[in-house]
């Protein structure tokens, strides 16, 4: 089909009579507040930005909502939304024909130049080809035309983008405010010369594209795999490499320098149906160097970069007069470090007291600081509950992931937290973790003893839940060599867990079905070979994998079987220094050397130091991208 | 009762004066009307917020704003015959806060009328007796087979319809709450029902069900009676609570303004509703 007129009409006489036959049709409506509505007559380049889950889950995503302003503010480009639509709805569109359409005009999916998904998680992967399927663009982009969308995949799944690589034109790892500007520019002179009837070939726009710095075209980038071993497993990868000179061997992350500069959202939109955050949410400082080894959160978004108090106060006003919201989110990875957060979270509370708005302080350390914190904003309302990732049981194992948080401080901040007048506390802890013993298991339940028995002592019904994940090794990380522990191990550990807290009153266990970690861990540290699992699992009707309703294991084995891969080489084997890694041509800005050393040091059981007020440790970011943290703590204590 | 903008600005903009507990007549249309009932009630407390006007709010540890509705409109619906009662900290000045309250709306949802509670006035969901529905038609639904069979069905004195609850079809009576009904004169057709609030209450699909098994009856006699109903007349493409008020002298005293309504209002009030629901953005 090759056409160079994109659909411009409406899908909503088809899709309305549908409405009255699904869940929740609201996810499907638009008109929300702060929707923006550009007609595409007057634009040079359409943008489709797509959330590969449901709305309630995708809508409150941070970086969909920013790239949504920061396109849509440049006058010439429309930027709409569009969502996975669910079960009943899916079903539906395919039985009458209808495409997958964007939320404000209900255009058809290929009304747009670029349908850019971002994806958080793993698990979204399936989700991702039914909106391609949907759309009517083909799945694979090596069977696209000339005139089919560009398929954009940014999020934390771009750091290792190669299970999705085949489904890709481009993959976009990190920062996006600068980088879809740059490939904006390129969009537009595509549609131009589409327009004048002069399309460019599919080659020459994938060209265009991979010299925007950070675009990854992975048609243009091929593995090559050793001989198969005769012991069994699958071939070695010896390297990903560009199939023709002039292409960078690495494509390096982009990252945005200054925040303030980038004061985005301004206009967030206001869901009409309830989603799974309704407040204005602004990031307090992007990047995290707390260097927990297991978080790739922390590794790929260094240096720190902190928005100024100022910019975040002006944010909050607006942000809260545009939308109505009745709650504010200071967002980042470990929002107590900012340098400024006491006075700013003090402002806040005096700001808005007695205006029925309340402040949430996400990911946050265990200390008392933050029972302090806490109070602060609890000013006015009730204190409930709070919550504390300590991650691991023991001082041990504390240490060999690097939550630097010693037993008795942790103790101690439970006391702040009771005596305060909080009566629950939430405890995070990942299971599976590497070099865990036994011991190192039940010092989650010990530990979680020793604080009911605190609590206790300031109220009967005070309460404690602890909350156990099993855990998956991620690329960039100290971690990315480690074993995963298969589910039946992780269901074992849960076992030592449940006996050891049975009968305790008032101590919870809740803990997560170890069975989607397998695909999740599959997906993360996958190479190529993997996309045709994925294909096949969605073929076999996986979708949302990240709703315990819809996963099965049994389906995914089964295109695993079929496609003929060794799980375990993927997901419980652990791997050695010198093996090529599926995204080692994805530069996170983090020195190899580094990564190796630390995770030398974490089986070792050493702790590194947080390089904010500590000296740096070289882990590479800075210098390559000839940044420096932006901060108003100083390093080697000189505050 | 026209739902003309200027009309609307100029009964908020007229002597409503002051008061801090305010009742209003509002519209939900558009793409709103998937908007449950729940989710409408947040819309409504953003954009008090989000207008700055004083809402009250409840005591307690989880404060609520004090915006009431009486009753819910089913998921789907059209309406420019919604209430609300709203409590405010403090005396407001009653139009220019409705037309900051329009201005924060997105769309879809819209104050019509507004006034004070007077002092010991009665509840309003007491006020909500009577309620006028609108079923626009396709233009292939045949007017004449539409009037005749609204003519049969007033004429009797009772008539079944069935009713599917949790997978059980059950028989109820339409006529018993089916105070009038009315076609219009166009050429596709409107079907205006009045009908008394009943528990459970008679939903405007049962009125077509109604309507559709009457009309394969006086069309085509020897037909079953419930079999073809709905294969000659077509769905409604639109359903529309159009106002609601006390039971008057074969219509309703709308709740708001007072105003006698008789069953051919429904009429005027859903022809603007009508050309902002069909309005599309694209143009096509």
């Amino acid at each position: 089909m090759s056409t160079t007129e994109r659909p411009t009409r409406s899908v909503w006489p088809q899709l309305e009579p549908l409405l009255s036959q699904v869940q929740r049709p609201a996810r499907y409506v638009g008109g929300e507040d702060n929707a923006v509505v550009t007609d595409h007559a007057d634009a040079d380049s359409a943008w489709l930005l797509l959330y590969p889950d449901t709305y309630e889950v995708g809508q409150p995503n941070q970086g969909v909502q920013i790239l949504y302003e920061v396109l849509n503010e440049r006058e010439s480009t429309v930027a709409e939304r569009a969502f996975t639509p669910w079960h009943d709805l899916d079903a539906l569109l395919r039985a009458h024909g209808v495409p997958l359409f964007s939320l404000e005009q209900h255009l058809p999916a290929r009304a747009f130049d670029v349908l850019a998904f971002s994806v958080a998680t793993e698990l979204g992967a399936t989700n991702l080809l039914s909106c391609l399927d949907l759309a009517g663009v083909p799945l694979r982009a090596d069977q696209r035309d000339d005139d089919d969308p560009v398929v954009l995949i940014g999020g934390h799944v771009a750091f290792n983008p190669e299970p999705l690589a085949p489904f890709a034109d481009v993959v976009a790892p990190g920062d996006g405010e600068e980088f879809v500007l740059e490939v904006d520019r390129v969009i537009t002179r595509w549609r131009r010369a589409r327009e004048a009837g002069q399309p460019w070939p599919r080659a020459e726009l994938l060209a265009a594209l991979a010299r925007v710095e950070g675009a990854y075209v992975p048609g243009l980038y091929v593995p090559r795999y050793g001989p198969e071993p005769a012991t069994g497993g699958m071939a070695p990868l010896r390297e990903t490499a560009p199939i023709r000179n002039g292409l960078p061997t690495a494509i390096p992350k982009r990252t945005v320098s200054d925040l303030d500069d980038w004061p985005y959202p301004k206009h967030t939109l206001v869901p009409l149906t309830e989603t799974v955050h309704e407040r204005y949410s602004v990031e307090i400082f992007r990047g995290c160097t707390r260097g927990c080894r297991f978080c790739q959160a922390g590794m790929i978004t260094r240096p720190v970069r902190e928005r100024s108090k100022e910019t975040i106060t002006e944010m909050v006003e607006h942000g809260l007069a545009t939308t109505g919201f009745e709650e504010v989110g200071l967002l980042s990875l470990s929002s107590s470090d900012h340098s400024e957060i006491q006075e700013l979270a003090t402002d806040l509370v005096k700001r808005y007291e007695g205006t029925a708005t309340s402040l949430s302080l996400p990911s946050t350390r265990v200390d008392a600081f933050n029972v302090e914190l806490a109070d602060e904003l609890a000013r006015e309302g009730r204190r409930t509950g709070l919550t504390f990732a300590p991650e691991g049981g023991t001082d041990r194992m504390r240490a060999v992931i690097n939550k630097m948080v010693a037993e008795e401080d942790l103790l101690r901040t439970a006391e702040t937290a009771f005596a305060g007048g909080w009566r629950q506390l939430k405890l995070y802890f990942m299971i599976g973790l590497p070099t865990e013993t036994d011991e190192d298991v039940l010092g989650v339940a010990d530990l979680g003893r020793k604080v009911v028995e605190i609590g206790r002592r300031y109220g009967k019904k005070n309460r404690v839940t602890l909350s156990v994940g099993g855990f998956v090794p991620k690329p960039h990380t100290p971690f990315q060599w480690a074993a995963q522990d298969p589910p039946e191990e992780l269901r074992r550990k849960v076992g030592l867990l449940k006996q050891r807290v049975a009968g305790e009153r008032n101590l919870k266990l809740s803990y997560a079905d170890p069975e989607p970690g397998v695909v999740e861990g599959l997906l993360a540290r996958g190479d190529r070979r993997v996309a045709e699992v994925i294909q096949r699992a969605y073929e076999l009707g996986a979708r949302f994998d990240g709703w315990s309703e819809c996963f099965s294991l049994e389906r995914w084995q089964q295109a695993i079987d079929e496609v003929g891969l060794d799980r375990d080489w993927y997901v419980t084997r652990e791997r050695g220094r010198d093996e090529v890694l599926p995204w080692d041509h994805i530069d996170a800005g983090l020195d190899p050397h580094w990564l190796w050393e630390d995770w030398q040091d974490a089986q070792r059981g050493r702790a590194l130091e947080d390089c904010r007020w500590m000296p740096c440790y070289d882990c590479g970011v800075c210098i390559g991208l000839d940044l420096e943290h932006q901060t108003g703590h100083l390093p080697d204590g000189r505050a | 009762m026209t739902l003309d903008r200027s009309a609307v600005d100029g009964r908020l903009a007229g002597d409503v004066g002051t008061a801090d507990r305010v009742r209003v007549r509002y519209a939900k249309t558009g793409r709103l009307r998937f908007v449950s009932a729940i989710d409408l009630s947040r819309v409504w407390e953003r954009a008090l917020r989000k207008a700055g006007l004083p809402i009250a709010y409840s005591e307690g540890f989880t404060p609520h704003p004090k915006v009431s509705f009486p009753d819910a409109l089913p998921l789907g619906y059209a309406s420019t015959g919604e209430y609300a009662e709203l409590g405010f900290a403090e005396p407001i000045t009653i139009g220019p806060a409705m037309r900051a309250l329009n201005d924060a709306f997105a769309g879809g949802c819209e104050v019509l009328d507004a006034r004070g509670v007077l002092p010991g006035e009665r509840r309003l969901s007491k006020w909500l007796g009577r309620a006028l529905w609108c079923l626009s038609y396709p233009p292939e639904a045949d007017r004449a087979a539409l009037t005749a069979a609204a003519e049969a069905v007033l004429a009797a004195d009772r008539w079944p319809v069935p009713r599917e609850r949790k997978g059980e079809v059950t028989e109820v009576d339409l006529r018993a709450p089916l105070v009038d009904l009315a076609v219009s004169d166009e050429d596709a057709p409107r079907v205006a029902a009045l009908l008394d609030a009943s528990e459970p209450p008679l939903r405007p699909t049962e009125v077509h069900a109604g309507l559709a098994a009457a009309l394969s009856t006086t069309t085509a006699p020897h037909t079953d009676h419930s079999a073809a109903a709905g294969s000659t007349l077509p769905k409604p493409r639109l359903i529309s609570r159009t106002a609601q008020g006390a039971p008057a002298d074969g219509g309703l005293r709308e709740a708001l303004s007072g105003e006698h309504l008789a069953v051919t209002a429904a009429f005027d009030a859903t022809r603007e509703e009508l050309r902002l629901d069909r309005r599309d953005p694209t143009g096509a």
